[in-house]
């Protein structure tokens, strides 16, 4: 028994792992399903209630019911980070390539675009869509054969053209840059959950929106030109009765004529009112009651949370309350009692404080910007020599810098809220008046935080068109047939290879399909472990590997049989078969496997899905047939129980 | 149970039919390859996708006419799936010159319907987008989001508050939904898949494609080179181009004429295609080692004789792997849905030819070589 013990741990925790890195994604299945039927059952309740709501109004409600349900139970967010992820091709959604149109960046940049310019231009795009050179390169090159200089068209005319050509090639890649920003910058406004945004190559953007339902209005918002603001924040003295009148009405308290208005809507509003309740009764943890007292009487200020030892009415909001609060705000008798000039706005991007909770800090700016982005000429990330400290610097044009030295001069120790596509990127404390057209910003955390206001900045200056080259969507209802089909297709076929090798091979047999059961198993559970995205041809990749993973046993066994047939006893016969079958079963894995990294690196997103689950079953079939399966058989050997292959 | 027990069989000696089977299956690939050439998946010529699912059966014959009476000219209408499912493809990726007035007058009777009259200027048409602009702000944003909700792909020019201008994005696909709706009122479809491909990304990914099926054969002729010996690494490979040819002269010779079988040539056949070779070269090293054993035992036997009974005891291992994965295969072809079906196709037919080129062009192949440059094959 005791040789046998070490090969024993290790399938007993090959085993465990697998199913421990595989539960998060049963209890997310389970999960799912449950929130999945609680959401659709308010659904139901929300619609016979409220028969004028418009359809995106249900779902925002629906989405703070599903936010709360999630806040209540962090574990559901965590089993739902280390499941199976499933792809583009099983969820449903789509994914697009863009890629930034640098020939339109580059005639936004020429000084005076004549005729030649322009069909230079439209000569070097031509030319880009066939070969890889960028059309930066192309375009100097082209220039440079004409016998132009390129300072004709950019920079001054000192400028020498590798200066002019290594500033545009870097606008170039800044555009990419920029794109990248203005994307994810809307994608998370837009609200899509577990969004993937990467840059590909010079200029490739790629986007997948998981579950994306309106196909047209997700292409919209990955396209178009950024709006950058400059808002005024108002200062606590002005938002805190704001709040505080917020806080009443929402808490049922009847205070002036403001609010008597709101009441003779009551009639259709009060079910909003009844769904945040509900909603917040579900996050209340078993708490004492003070608690749920003060959630009752301020249900603002229960969620939109103030320093209260700090002199501005910035609220800290927890990034699962966002949606929630944005519907109380959102109420007609709330609005009622924010003055008209004024709005409440969130961060763009949430932060994370010391104790690992994540909010977005929600300002209250007024409606009409001061200066819109349009003015801005440039925008430099850098770290000030004198204090190290990671400063922006920011260019106006001569209009905008008139403009710039009116508002900072009237705004002096007041803050401005620097908003992209309505969302808040920073909210800096006006020191002075500006006037000269060029400012200063700091109090970034790190460079990196300033490159990304540098990078919001120019967003308003120089727009960053992007085309979309690709595009792939998938309704989700194609989605779940394929994953039923694949389900389907992995039993039957489990089912058929199992029964015939149990035939063919009869106790040996059982022990095969025993493995492959092993096989399927750890292919799972690497694939959990691996945070790997599960595809439909990722799934056949599974199905493939049924068939193929009991090669291994095939040989293996045919030499047991082969051995046995020279009259060998069974031990010796075991023992030679396995090592004999060895070489020829390491030999074709090997180039199998070749092909499928081949593939990984060569395919795009469902084939790599593919690669990738065939290169897992490689490992996982020789693992059962060399470890688990010639454990089982020695096993059987060393206890005398007859062996019988066929 | 046992198949081919104590079987012996002269493979090398009835090369010659391997040859003739071989060189025909080939030959009919090649006639077809030149007669009816390839059909391509936008994936690799670019082009527009969809794939609607109605509510009720469709008459394919029907829809055809239908889309073909948008005037959008050549267009490929299938079925996809069931009845229920239509799948729409053309190669064109924007609204051609001769439509846009049509696409100009439905944009232009929808703003009637919304405001009747109202001053507009029509002021940029590209080939995939009309751009309008109004007097005022306000009177854009309504129009922009009357537009938006009757299914037009219309929005703000720019995100400034004093943005009066309008465009409106005319795709393809969009095009084609739009007058289907319009045409097929009394059965509804929803959009199962949509795909655009740009024809620049069209000819990268067949550059990956064929630059992966390359590297893939280099890969493989280098490994076997060193594990066994160049010969080996010849004939396994020459076998593979066997197993990729003949099953892609399947392929050309198939294409449209089974019913419910889509055999476009996408990235997912490209996929089954490297698999494939991945498991026929798996078939063939698994004789090839046996080659090697044997010819270690039996250091002054034939080659011919070595390599006949080294197929002949890897024969039931060869069959009844082969048979497994038929078997799974097969699953996938029948019940794994349209998606994957080429992906299964490929795989079925590319396995029965890899199994008998594994049998009988691989190994015959090395024979050929070793006889032919008077080889010493030995370990």
């Amino acid at each position: 028994m005791k040789e046998f013990r070490f090969r024993l741990i290790i399938i007993v925790a090959a085993i465990a792992l697998s199913i421990y890195l595989l539960y998060p994604t049963y209890l997310d299945y389970q999960n799912s399903s449950d929130i999945k039927q609680t959401l659709e059952l308010k659904r139901l309740q929300l619609v016979k209630e409220n028969p004028d709501f418009t359809k995106s109004q249900i779902d925002k409600l629906l989405r703070a019911n599903e936010d709360s349900i999630l806040a209540a139970n962090p574990d559901i967010v965590k089993n739902k980070e280390k499941r199976v992820k499933l792809g583009l091709d099983l969820q449903g959604g789509m994914r697009v390539v863009l890629e930034v149109n640098t020939g339109k960046l580059l005639e936004k940049l020429a000084k005076n675009p004549d005729e030649t310019f322009r069909a230079v231009l439209a000569e070097a795009q031509q030319e880009s869509e066939r070969t890889d050179e960028s059309v930066v390169d192309i375009l100097a090159r082209k220039f440079t054969e004409r016998g132009i200089r390129l300072s004709r068209y950019f920079g001054t005319i000192r400028d020498e053209d590798s200066q002019i050509l290594s500033s545009l090639t870097d606008n170039a890649e800044d555009a990419v840059n920029r794109a990248v920003e203005i994307i994810r910058n809307r994608v998370d406004q837009y609200g899509v959950s577990e969004p993937s945004i990467q840059r590909q190559g010079s200029r490739r953007i790629i986007v997948e929106l998981p579950g994306i339902a309106r196909e047209e209005e997700a292409k919209k918002l990955l396209q178009g030109t950024a709006l950058l603001e400059f808002r005024i924040v108002r200062e606590a003295d002005f938002t805190f009765p704001v709040m505080q009148k917020i806080d009443d009405v929402l808490a049922g308290k009847v205070l002036d004529d403001t609010t008597q208005v709101a009441s003779e809507d009551k009639a259709t509003e009060t079910t909003p009112t009844d769904t945040s309740i509900a909603a917040a009764d579900t996050t209340t943890p078993e708490g004492e009651l003070s608690e749920e007292e003060f959630r009752k009487q301020h249900p603002f200020f229960s969620i939109a949370l103030l320093d209260p030892q700090g002199r501005s009415a910035d609220a800290y909001v927890k990034v699962e309350d966002k949606n929630k609060l944005e519907l109380m705000l959102n109420r007609p008798d709330v609005q009622k009692v924010i003055p008209n000039n004024v709005e409440f706005k969130f961060q763009a991007r949430s932060q994370t404080d010391a104790e690992g909770n994540e909010f977005f800090v929600m300002y209250l700016v007024n409606k009409d910007p001061e200066l819109t982005g349009g003015v801005i000429t440039d925008a430099t990330a850098n770290i000030d020599p004198n204090t190290s400290a990671p400063i922006v610097t920011m260019t106006m044009n001569s209009e905008g810098a008139t403009e710039w030295a009116r508002i900072t001069g009237a705004n002096v120790n007041k803050r401005i809220a620097i908003m992209l596509d309505g969302g808040i990127f920073s909210a800096p404390v006006v020191k002075g008046k500006i006037p000269g057209g060029r400012s200063q910003i700091e109090g970034m955390a790190d460079l990196n935080e300033a490159k990304l206001l540098e990078i919001v900045l120019k967003a308003g200056a120089l727009p960053a068109p992007v085309d979309i080259i690709e595009e792939r969507s998938v309704g989700p209802s194609l989605g779940e047939d394929s994953i039923n089909k694949g389900l389907l297709s992995v039993i039957l076929g489990y089912a058929l290879v199992g029964i015939f090798m149990i035939i063919y091979y009869r106790r040996a047999g059982t022990i095969a399909a025993a493995a492959l059961t092993f096989t399927i198993l750890f292919i799972l559970g690497v694939l959990a472990g691996f945070n790997a995205t599960l595809t439909l041809p990722g799934i056949a990749g599974i199905i493939l590997t049924i068939g193929m993973a009991v090669d291994a046993n095939v040989l293996i066994f045919e030499r047991i049989r082969e051995e046995m047939a020279t009259g060998k006893t069974i031990k010796a016969s075991v023992d030679s078969g396995f090592s004999r079958a060895y070489s020829a079963i390491i030999d074709s894995n090997i180039t199998t496997f070749f092909t499928g990294i081949i593939l990984y690196q060569f395919g795009t997103g469902p084939i790599q899905g593919f690669a990738l689950t065939l290169m897992i079953g490689i490992a996982a079939s020789l693992f059962s047939a060399l470890v688990v399966t010639r454990l089982i058989l020695d096993l059987m050997v060393s206890k005398n129980i007859p062996v019988t292959i066929g | 149970m046992r198949f081919f027990e104590n079987f012996n069989f002269d493979f090398l000696g009835k090369r010659k039919f391997a040859y003739a089977l071989s060189g025909s299956l080939f030959l009919i690939g090649l006639i077809a390859a030149f007669t009816r050439g390839f059909q391509f998946g936008i994936d690799f010529k670019g082009g527009s996708e969809i794939v609607l699912q109605f509510e009720k059966p469709i008459n394919i014959a029907e829809v055809r006419a239908d889309v073909e009476n948008i005037g959008l000219g050549n267009m490929e209408v299938k079925t996809f799936g069931g009845e229920t499912g239509v799948m729409i493809r053309t190669e064109m990726q924007v609204v051609p010159v001769e439509v846009y007035p049509k696409v100009i007058e439905g944009i232009e009777a929808e703003i009637e319907k919304l405001m009747p009259g109202v001053p507009r200027k029509l002021i940029d048409s590209s080939a995939s987008s009309v751009t309008y602009a109004f007097e005022n702000p306000d009177t854009a944003n309504q129009i922009i989001d009357g537009l938006f909700a009757s299914g037009f792909q219309s929005g703000r020019v720019s995100e400034e508050p004093d943005n009066v201008e309008m465009l409106v994005s005319v795709g393809i696909a969009d095009w084609i939904k739009e007058n289907l709706r319009a045409k097929i009122t009394d059965n509804t479809f929803t959009v199962l898949k949509e795909d655009r491909v740009g024809p620049k990304i069209g000819a990268e990914l067949k550059r990956d494609a064929l630059l992966a099926i390359f590297f893939a054969l280099i890969a493989i002729l280098v490994y076997l080179g060193f594990r066994f010996k160049f010969v080996f690494a010849f004939g396994a490979v020459a076998a593979l181009f066997h197993d990729v040819l003949i099953t892609l002269g399947l392929f050309s010779l198939l294409y449209g004429l089974i019913p419910g079988l889509n055999l476009d040539i996408d990235l997912t056949v490209v996929a089954a295609f490297l698999t494939l070779i991945g498991y026929s070269i798996n078939d063939t090293v698994i004789v090839f080692d046996r080659v090697r054993e044997n010819l270690k035992i039996h250091k002054t036997r034939p080659l011919f004789d070595v390599i006949n009974t080294s197929i002949s005891q890897t024969m039931s291992r060869t069959v009844i792997t082969g048979g497994t994965t038929l078997l799974t295969v097969l699953v996938l072809m029948i019940f794994g849905g349209e998606v994957l079906r080429a992906f299964a196709f490929t795989l079925f037919f590319g396995i029965i030819i890899g199994t008998y080129s594994s049998i009988f062009v691989a190994s015959t192949l090395v024979y050929e070589y070793a006889t032919k440059y008077h080889k010493k094959v030995e370990f």
